[in-house]
């Protein structure tokens, strides 16, 4: 595998809460990589330490050890203004609570991560447009959170999340709040936004049917990476896909030992 | 286990809330200052001399106090609310734990007692100490001499600040525990994050700020140019529309605002939109707030300016004669002659002062011939009352008053030939004495005998005789000659005596005049002093003065502590997005400029309003109803001003950067 093509490397990440008798681990040393234009998603039951790991990537939380490597950049140790221009233009977060700013319109949400590096939205009314476009939003640009529905206002977010070009897009469970017919309509733009721009795309997920979306899925338990699923996007379809995530997840409910 | 609770949160309520916690200090001492006024020097000094009065304003505190109560009562209120709301998540703990709402109640009103306990503890001292200092610094003013002084402890004043005190925490806490008793756990559990409410349709916001700002400026056009006609009618209007300009303006301002950010933001940069979306959210969610603390500010201000200048308009000295001794010629000389009152006189002088001779009291045209000066009247506005009343019933001499005048050092009247001066005690009581002053300009004269003499253009004004309460509407000064023909009793109406300067200067006037109360009181001669005079100013100056600044510092706290605690209220129930600011990228430093500025702004859009108001009502007030005192130096106001406007921009400074040292705060805590 060429490194050019490893967008994220994650080597030896531990991350420890509390200290001596206390003590949680709740990353036991993961090791992989995300390749570019890879839809990844994370599965594992609650307390697996799926989100923790989303949020080490995303620098919401500082790992005890190990190294995150983004384009090549070790991450981990950011500080101050590197961390800030890191966060916003680097990365784009999707939150499982939208966290869309609801005294802002859609437009200022969406351009606020360009605004805080000094972009303004006169200048990228293109991409705005191109990307609400995409997301079947430009109707709620001038309209407040508050006259959204749940649908539109995480699109708007993805919007948000998309709108600086980040290398990566990190979503925590973008899917839970949102009924099922929302979030089919949000995983087919997901899902075409990673195949059209090959924006790499990390999701952390409960929900087998969003799953089903990825190309590849790694299942984690206690702190470890413990299977994993690839998808052969030419042959199989999502319906096939979703059946063989669907097996893990039963074999994971049942105990280790079943699983091969 | 319980109460070492309540202390441990209590403790962390104040630390976390100085703002407050110190309005509440505040608000004790003044408490203790209103009500302790009784017991002041000055105050125990003019029940001897103005028991009447003294009395009328003693029974005027009580209805001060409860004011003040009513509007402490809404500071407690907020803060109250900030401090419950920022600890939802803990009652909804300590409700899923199994703790009965009673007893969390219970806990709520032991904190709330214990800390109005310790301000108690930091506000009564504190209140006693600056008493006293209050008490000694105006008697030294005024001249009271402080070898009297006692330490005063008003045992009421405590019994009262306490109860009234404990009484409004109590009840705040009460109204609050009412709302919270109503609340599920789990909107306990997860509060904070609430709908933003920018729904208000743009034609009605544009409405209301138009109609606010067109009723603001009508009600400024009122007060700068038609109240001094002091018509109530007039008055009622401009109430009116002050105060639903000033609501019906902040309830558009935030419509107004949102179409300011929305023509800007495509070209803004960092958090700009932001902050300015977060200001206008502020504003429209908190209208009614903003409009009351800036027409509070706006109060304060005017109260304050108007004790001021009565405190410096009344006790400019409009001392002339300290006595007038009344009887028999010899016997007053026999007094004056004695060493004792000797060694205290500066000087003594017969005042002539007497009604006008029968044959000149009817007004015939021959006699009296007033024409000339109706006609002056007539080209001058507003002296359709004068002209109206206008009759000259007493005449004074002009040697005795030159003798009055000189005593005073001021310049002595020099009538020429066929002239008079025109007296009125009445001088410096609103517009009147402008008005004759206006008048004498355009050449007055009047008639006697059929001879005119004309009107020296000055308008005399100082008090003939020691007792202020003998007004004279008006009078003619006239030359002895004249005096000697029209006055109906020729000989001495009294006799004026002062008391030396170096004796007043060592012993404060009122001590002095008081020494010298006591001889005369031993030698059975009808006398008036100076001190009744003194008593009446010095009553005004306390009365107007005292309470209306005492007002003025509590309306202006407590604007500012509402406005401090609004925007604290606001930013904690927003505290999530500044979560979500961060991972999109703001540093905590950029995040803590853009609260600091929307601070900032918050304040500013209340002070600006307020201020303008201020200009206008300060205005309004000096040319209309409480025109300053003629012989009010103007520097010494222009001095005050500057000193009031001083402290004031000051103390907002100190509210301003405490608000945004705890958002500050608040905002690093995130991390």
């Amino acid at each position: 595998m060429d490194t050019f093509d490893r967008i994220l490397q994650v080597e030896e990440l531990t991350k420890t809460y509390g200290r001596g008798d206390n003590k949680t681990e709740a990353l036991k040393g993961i090791t992989f990589d995300v390749l570019e234009g890879e839809f990844l998603g994370i599965m594992g039951a609650s307390g697996s330490g799926k989100t923790t790991l989303l949020n080490c990537i995303a620098t919401m939380l500082r790992p005890t050890s190990g190294k995150i490597i983004l384009k090549g950049q070790d991450i981990s140790g950011f500080k101050g203004s590197k961390l800030a221009d890191y966060r916003g233009k680097e990365i784009g977060y999707l939150f499982q609570e939208f966290e869309l700013l609801d005294n802002l319109t859609a437009r200022e949400n969406i351009t606020l991560p360009l605004s805080l590096h000094g972009i303004t939205a006169r200048e990228a009314e293109k991409d705005i447009q191109e990307l609400a476009a995409m997301l079947d939003i430009t109707g709620v640009l001038d309209k407040f959170p508050g006259q959204m529905s749940g649908g539109q206002k995480q699109r708007v977010a993805a919007a948000r999340a998309l709108i600086s070009s980040p290398d990566i897009v990190l979503a925590d469970e973008p899917t839970g709040a949102l009924d099922s017919k929302n979030s089919k309509i949000l995983m087919d733009k997901l899902s075409a936004i990673n195949k059209i721009q090959n924006k790499t795309i990390m999701m952390v997920t409960h929900d087998a049917n969003a799953a089903s979306y990825c190309s590849r899925i790694m299942f984690i338990q206690d702190g470890c990476i413990f299977h994993e699923l690839r998808r052969n996007i030419k042959k199989e379809s999502t319906a096939d896909f979703y059946d063989r995530i669907v097996a893990v997840m039963a074999q994971l409910g049942g105990g280790s030992a079943n699983v091969l | 286990m319980f109460f070492k609770q309540v202390l441990r949160n209590a403790a962390k309520n104040r630390k976390g809330n100085g703002l407050f916690f110190g309005s509440l200090v505040i608000a004790i001492v003044a408490f203790y200052t209103l009500l302790s006024l009784g017991q002041q020097d000055v105050m125990i000094y003019l029940k001897t001399v103005e028991s009447e009065a003294v009395a009328k304003l003693l029974k005027l505190l009580p209805a001060v106090y409860l004011v003040s109560l009513f509007f402490v009562f809404f500071l407690v209120y907020f803060a109250c609310k900030y401090q419950t709301d920022s600890r939802r998540r803990e009652f909804g703990m300590y409700l899923m734990l199994g703790m009965k709402r009673s007893r969390m109640f219970l806990m709520l009103f032991f904190e709330t007692l214990w800390s109005s306990l310790i301000s108690l503890l930091i506000g009564i001292p504190a209140a006693v100490f600056l008493t006293e200092g209050i008490s000694l610094a105006t008697a030294r003013i005024v001249g009271l001499g402080i070898i009297g002084h006692h330490f005063s402890f008003s045992l009421p004043a405590i019994f009262w600040t306490v109860g009234g005190f404990v009484i409004v925490q109590m009840l705040a806490m009460f109204i609050i525990c009412i709302r919270l008793a109503k609340t599920q756990p789990a909107d306990f559990l997860h509060a904070g994050a609430q709908e933003s409410r920018i729904s208000m349709s743009v034609a009605k916001s544009s409405l209301a700020f138009i109609i606010g700002i067109a009723l603001l400026l009508f009600a400024y056009y009122l007060g700068a140019f038609r109240l001094h006609t002091l018509d109530a009618r007039v008055f009622l209007v401009l109430i009116l529309c002050g105060i639903t300009g000033t609501f019906s303006f902040y309830k558009g301002l935030g419509g107004f605002l949102g179409r300011g950010i929305k023509r800007k933001s495509p070209d803004a940069v960092g958090l700009q939109t932001f902050t300015a979306r977060q200001v206008q959210e502020n504003v429209l969610s908190q209208h009614k707030s903003l409009a009351i603390a800036s027409l509070l500010l706006l109060m304060a201000m005017a109260c304050v300016s108007y004790g001021i200048s009565m405190g410096l308009g009344r006790s400019v000295s409009s001392r002339s004669t300290d006595f007038s001794l009344f009887g028999d010629e010899q016997q007053i000389n026999d007094i004056l002659e004695r060493e004792d009152v000797q060694e205290m006189v500066k000087t003594s002088y017969p005042m002539y002062l007497s009604m006008k001779n029968d044959e000149y009291w009817d007004d015939e045209p021959n006699q009296f011939d007033y024409s000339k000066f109706e006609e002056a009247l007539r080209k001058v506005d507003g002296t359709e009352n004068i002209l109206e009343n206008l009759h000259i019933d007493y005449i004074i001499a002009e040697s005795s008053y030159n003798e009055l005048l000189k005593s005073i050092n001021k310049e002595e009247i020099n009538l020429r030939e066929n002239e008079l001066a025109l007296y009125s005690s009445m001088a410096t009581d609103g517009d009147f004495g402008i008005l004759i002053e206006k008048s004498l300009e355009n050449d007055a004269a009047i008639g006697i005998d059929g001879i005119e003499y004309s009107i020296s253009k000055t308008l005399y004004y100082d008090n003939i005789v020691a007792d202020r309460a003998i007004t004279l509407y008006l009078a003619l000064v006239v030359p002895d000659e004249l005096f000697g023909r029209l006055a109906r009793e020729p000989e001495a109406y009294c006799r004026n005596v002062s008391l030396k300067d170096e004796i007043v200067d060592e012993m404060g006037l009122m001590q002095a005049v008081s020494q010298m109360d006591a001889k005369l009181a031993d030698t059975g001669i009808e006398y008036d002093s100076f001190l009744s005079g003194i008593g009446r100013n010095l009553f005004y100056t306390v009365s107007a003065s005292y309470l209306t600044i005492y007002l003025g510092i509590l309306f202006f706290i407590i604007a500012n502590t509402v406005i401090g605690l609004k925007y604290l209220i606001q930013q904690r129930q927003t505290k999530h997005r500044y979560k979500t600011l961060a991972i999109l990228g703001a540093g905590t430093e950029k995040m803590c400029r853009s609260v600091k500025k929307q601070i900032q702004i918050f304040f500013m859009l209340v002070l600006t309003v307020a201020l303008i108001s201020s200009v206008v009502a300060i205005y309004s007030m000096f040319t209309s109803f409480t025109k300053l005192p003629i012989g009010t130096n103007i520097n010494t106001v222009i001095v005050i001003s500057v000193v009031v406007l001083l402290f004031f921009v000051l103390t907002e400074i100190i509210y301003i950067s405490i608000v945004k040292r705890t958002a500050g705060r608040e905002i690093r805590s995130l991390h």
